[in-house]
């Protein structure tokens, strides 16, 4: 009788509730995955003039061509300045936020703000702020002619990138790591107090090791995160440029695929950025799998 | 607290106020430009001080641009990603928690696969699903051979097409097919307790009964983070609705605000008016946030565990 009563035993009518969500992300997600491989073997030609087998040419092409390797090499690069920066910072406000002090309300409300602007707005607003001409820069320019100029040099281009990337990422990887602070028993500290670890020693010994299953899951979302959300801070701020300097897969899939109408080349990107975003992921589980817990 | 840690408490203040400023900057940055001219920005630049031509700039948003009818489409698109997304992922949630059914793993891990692969990742195929939603049926009709025989009894092949480009359904549909909220309401149902089940089937409640009576009212509050943050994802996409739409009046707002920005170099933009779209773009979202926080945060917190 207990487990007999302990769940539902219909048969049509879990497949009923199942059926919408299923079938928008088998059209909308499982299909497109499906062609994305399936081109990456074809030769497409665009507005539908047929296609045909190529085997592994496709994979040749790319995997040969030097544009594909930098643009990627760039993925990593700002995958790993962005997104380590999008984590500690967050952790850092965190802990602050954390203290009893009066800045730390205040602070907790407007450090979510962010979510509500779209990536493609804030690079609106960034690409004036650090517009070369009429931006903050514009008196240091003056001064020092060539300081600052996202429109000519690459170095300056990918650090307005981060810095509106990490602005747009604060939210999330504010409050899960915050979350995970207040989760710590307050005896916890009272105990570290006792043992004579000082208010400093104790954030290093105590808050971080107890809240590395937080940090260890902001920082692998964040990975996949800074490879796609930032697109649109390169379409709004930067259009790949200077020279390329800021061509990111994502964006180099996009322009491949919608101005170059190369479809097989960019399906064979998307292709291997799947392969790697898929390996990425894995690594995150495998983290999860055995998620670092502590007795509390 | 343990002890006075009056040092600490000073540099953690300091580092807030950093973050603060870091935050607010840009925006205040964004509105004191909105209000001034055009000829103020030539003069000086960045505004650092607000003027008086905030309502003159935002005019010449609403009456020069398509700003406001793709506000419609913003919300549009926002209020049906959330409200789909919230009704068909409790929905699967309840079929893989509540019921015995031996596919309910199968199911679980292929919705939750959606989460490692972002729109943004597979849009070039995603576009072409679009493009003919009847493309998967017609392939599978000729890979099955059962267009042979469709041709030889009507002379032709079965070959349909439905493009769902440019409308609001194909802004909206391939945002709904994503995992996190029946990830958000499984990990919820799952910490019920288990008796719940057990007491409202013992006074006679069926699985429709259960799911409105009981369930729905348990997760108000796990429904409305959902909502307030579904709401916001759907109005701050950009790829998606960048490729989807294809005339200005279907386009959303954010896209149409990255869009006011001229391509070409040469004269300076009209920054002032452009500032007033981006206020006016983020105006929805920002006042969600003020009045809801609580259910974003708790959102957040949620689509962690």
């Amino acid at each position: 009788m207990s487990l007999e009563s302990s769940l539902f035993s219909h048969r049509w009518l879990p497949l009923l509730l199942a059926v919408p969500l299923m079938s928008l992300i088998v059209l909308f997600f499982y299909v497109p995955v499906f062609q994305a491989f399936y081109w990456s073997f074809f030769l497409e030609q665009p507005f539908g003039g047929g296609s045909q087998f190529v085997g592994l040419q496709n994979f040749e092409r790319v995997l040969s061509d030097p544009e594909f390797w930098m643009s990627g090499w760039r993925t990593i690069v700002f995958m790993m300045t962005a997104s380590s920066l999008a984590v500690v910072v967050p952790l850092m406000l965190a802990v602050a936020a954390d203290r009893k002090i009066g800045m730390s309300l205040p602070a907790r409300n407007i450090l979510v703000w962010p979510k509500g602007i779209a990536g493609a707005s804030i690079g609106v607003v960034f690409a004036f702020i650090f517009n070369p001409f009429v931006g903050i820069m514009a008196p240091l320019n003056t001064m020092f002619p060539g300081l600052w100029n996202p429109g000519i040099d690459g170095t300056d281009a990918f650090i307005t990138l981060v810095a509106a990337h990490v602005w747009s990422g604060i939210p999330f990887n504010f409050v899960i790591l915050l979350a995970g602070l207040r989760s710590i028993p307050h005896t916890m500290y009272q105990a570290a107090a006792m043992d004579g670890a000082g208010p400093w020693r104790r954030i290093f010994d105590v808050q971080l090791p107890l809240i590395l299953p937080q940090l260890f899951l902001t920082f692998v979302l964040e990975f996949t995160e800074s490879i796609t959300s930032v697109f649109a801070l390169i379409d709004t701020i930067t259009e790949g440029g200077p020279g390329g300097s800021t061509t990111l897969l994502v964006y180099k899939i996009y322009v491949d695929g919608f101005s170059g109408y190369d479809l097989s080349g960019a399906s064979t990107q998307t292709v291997l950025l799947m392969i790697f975003v898929v390996l990425l992921a894995a690594c995150q589980f495998v983290f999860l799998g055995r998620r670092i817990n502590y007795e509390r | 607290m343990v002890e006075n840690a009056r040092s600490i408490n000073i540099v953690a203040s300091i580092l807030l106020l950093i973050g603060v400023v870091y935050i607010v900057g840009p925006l205040y940055l964004t509105l004191s430009t909105a209000s001034q001219s055009y000829e103020f920005m030539l003069r000086n630049g960045v505004a650092w001080y607000p003027g008086n031509q905030l309502f003159a700039n935002m005019g010449k948003v609403i009456t020069e641009t398509r700003i406001p009818i793709q506000m419609l489409n913003s919300l549009l698109v926002a209020f049906f990603n959330a409200l789909a997304t919230c009704a068909l992922s409790f929905l699967s949630a309840y079929a893989i928690v509540y019921f015995r059914v031996r596919w309910a793993g199968l199911v679980f891990a292929l919705i939750l696969v959606t989460i490692m692969l972002p729109l943004d990742i597979r849009v070039i195929t995603t576009y072409q699903v679009a493009s003919n939603i009847f493309s998967p049926l017609n392939a599978v009709l000729d890979v099955t051979g059962l267009n042979d025989v469709i041709a030889s009894v009507f002379g032709t092949p079965a070959h349909l097409e439905l493009s769902v480009l440019n409308t609001h359904f194909g802004l909206i549909a391939p945002l709904v097919a994503h995992g996190t909220g029946t990830f958000l309401f499984r990990q919820f149902f799952l910490t019920l307790p288990k008796d719940l089940l057990k007491a409202a089937r013992m006074d006679g409640a069926g699985p429709i009964r259960f799911l409105f009576d009981i369930l729905l009212p348990l997760s108000r509050t796990s429904v409305a983070s959902l909502f307030v943050l579904t709401f916001l994802s759907g109005w701050t996409q950009y790829l998606w609705p960048l490729v989807g739409a294809s005339t200005p009046d279907m386009q959303t707002a954010v896209v149409g605000l990255a869009r006011l920005v001229p391509d070409a170099d040469g004269q300076v933009p009209d920054f002032p008016m452009i500032m007033a779209g981006a206020v006016l773009v983020s105006l929805v979202p920002l006042t969600m946030i003020a009045l809801l926080q609580r259910y974003l945060v708790q959102g957040l917190v949620l689509s962690e565990k």
